[in-house]
């Protein structure tokens, strides 16, 4: 209990005594933390775009004509079975003509001729949980008796799937980079306040202080500054990100963007606040510790 | 009288060539009151280090309140360090506290609950009539009053030993006296006294045990002793 006190007694007084100092280490912090945050943002909206445009990609399975209802319903089920399949859609030929009709409204006298012996195909239409599960899935469809033709966008989907790599690397880089910066900026500021403690922290050991009592208020400090840090970081990224969403809708409306959600934003700032205390702790820590050598 | 400190053979070097101290035997009791002499580089303040173990020796065994400092763990040395008090030629006090703060962290740094260290602190610095200047900082008071700060914060855990490495080295010859004679009531009240120092007149005037080193070697050890034989 006394040790307690005396850490957070100590670690208060010393980030109050050195106002300036440890505002400007917070503030070094949370910038480090800001561009961690801005480059989570970022990585979530490739994200995000990628995901999208991986929605809209859909495999069309062409039945024959003689197929009967029986047959389809055994397909669809087995359609459904395949492994990466999230979605299967039964389109019969009448259901075929409908979205025709729907998407060349006003020509639709033109369809009516269609009316009669109608030409589409009924098909079956698949999406896939992710892109690399559509040349199997396509694979196997083609496969079925009952199957005509597929029609997917083969090259689209293979540039999706190099494009999706290349997002995963690229952002889990950029954040690692950016936290190894930000780990570095942090250290530093805390390196910077221990060397300035040299003197007191050679009085502790002299007289007899354990090395929980030099270390403890330290690892304190660096926690509230890690904190504090990245309060201010998040506050900065969510609100550079709101404005620029919106500057950016008003000139591209059409622009695939997230919007930041609460769940989104905790995240992202549960990254901010756990990297500056990690960072913090072990920045102070092993700053210390090369003052504690006996 | 039991011993208190006890040195074996001890040798120091620094790495170099040159031995800061060179086979040195030394048996010290409870209660004595001990001067180092000898000139610049002899080696007295690396013997003052080894006995609160700021250093370990190269060869020999040093033993001090029982323990052998150099088979002691890495964090048992805090607790040592508890029952001895050090002063330095250049007090070592932190400027950012006031007179009773520096000598409260001692207290306070080491676990000691509050009413025990309101009640060591005010005892430690009537003893060294300093407490009409217990909000004063550091940079207020004379050389003189900074060292009897520094002794008050040595003697704030009424330690078994204390230690002093030229506690007069920046101070008047009347300061000087001032210093040694707080020394010597310190050691009145049983409390064992080694001092290490370049001090003549002192050393003649108090006439306690003297031990003279010269290049990392004893050469002399004398009861009552003078800066010279």
């Amino acid at each position: 209990m006394r040790f307690i006190g005396y850490v957070f007694s100590e670690a208060f007084r010393s980030l109050w005594r050195n106002k300036l100092s440890s505002f400007l280490s917070s503030l070094t912090t949370g910038f480090a933390l800001f561009l961690l945050g801005i480059s989570f943002l970022v990585s979530i909206n490739l994200g995000y775009i990628y995901t999208m445009a991986e929605e809209q990609m859909e495999i069309q399975a062409y039945i024959i004509k003689d197929a009967t209802a029986n047959q389809i319903a055994t397909a669809v089920d087995q359609v459904q079975k395949i492994p990466g399949v999230s979605t299967v859609k039964y389109v019969s030929k009448e259901d075929a003509l409908e979205e025709l009709k729907v998407m060349f409204k006003d020509k639709a006298s033109v369809l009516e001729s269609l009316e009669d012996e109608n030409p589409l195909p009924a098909s079956i239409r698949v999406k896939t949980s992710s892109v690399e599960y559509i040349d199997k899935v396509v694979e196997e469809i083609q496969t079925m008796d009952i199957i005509d033709d597929v029609i997917y966008q083969e090259e689209v989907s293979r540039r999706m799937m190099s494009i999706g790599k290349a997002v995963q690397y690229i952002s889990l880089g950029g954040m690692v980079a950016v936290g190894a910066v930000s780990v570095m900026v942090i250290g530093n500021s805390i390196r910077l306040t221990i060397d300035s403690k040299r003197h007191e922290i050679g009085v502790m050991k002299l007289v007899g202080a354990t090395d929980g009592f030099i270390v403890g208020p330290f690892i304190l400090e660096g926690m509230v500054m890690g904190i504090v840090g990245s309060i201010l970081g998040a506050v900065f990224a969510v609100g550079i990100y709101n404005w620029l969403f919106e500057k950016i809708y008003e000139v591209i409306p059409f622009m695939p963007m997230f919007a930041l959600d609460a769940e989104s934003k905790l995240r992202m700032f549960g990254i901010m606040a756990i990297t500056g205390i990690v960072v913090g702790v072990a920045g102070s820590v092993i700053s210390v510790r090369r003052h504690l050598k006996v | 009288m039991s011993l208190l400190i006890n040195l074996r053979n001890v040798s120091k070097d620094y790495g170099g060539t040159v031995k800061a101290l060179e086979s040195v035997n030394l048996e010290i009791d409870k209660g004595e009151f001990v001067f180092i002499v000898g000139p610049s580089g002899a080696g007295k303040s690396t013997l003052i280090k080894l006995l609160y173990r700021e250093e370990v020796p190269s060869k020999g065994q040093v033993v001090v309140l029982g323990k052998d400092l150099a088979k002691l763990r890495r964090r048992e040395v805090p607790y040592l360090r508890r029952r001895i008090g050090v002063v330095f030629q250049d007090f070592k006090l932190l400027e950012e506290k006031t007179v009773w703060e520096n000598v409260s962290f001692a207290l306070e740094v080491t676990g000691t609950p509050n009413r025990e260290i309101r009640k060591r602190v005010s005892q430690v610095l009537t003893l060294v009539g300093l407490k009409d200047r217990r909000d004063a900082f550091p940079n207020e008071l004379s050389g003189g009053e900074q060292q009897r700060i520094a002794i008050a914060r040595a003697l704030a855990r009424n330690p078994d030993i204390l230690l002093a490495d030229e506690p007069s080295g920046n101070l008047d010859p009347k300061t000087s006296l001032e210093i040694f004679s707080l020394l010597e009531r310190a050691n009145m009240y049983g409390t064992t006294v080694v001092v290490a120092t370049h001090a003549q007149e002192m050393v003649n005037l108090f006439k306690k045990r003297v031990i003279e080193l010269r290049n990392g070697t004893v050469v002399r050890d004398e009861r009552r002793g003078a800066y010279s034989s």
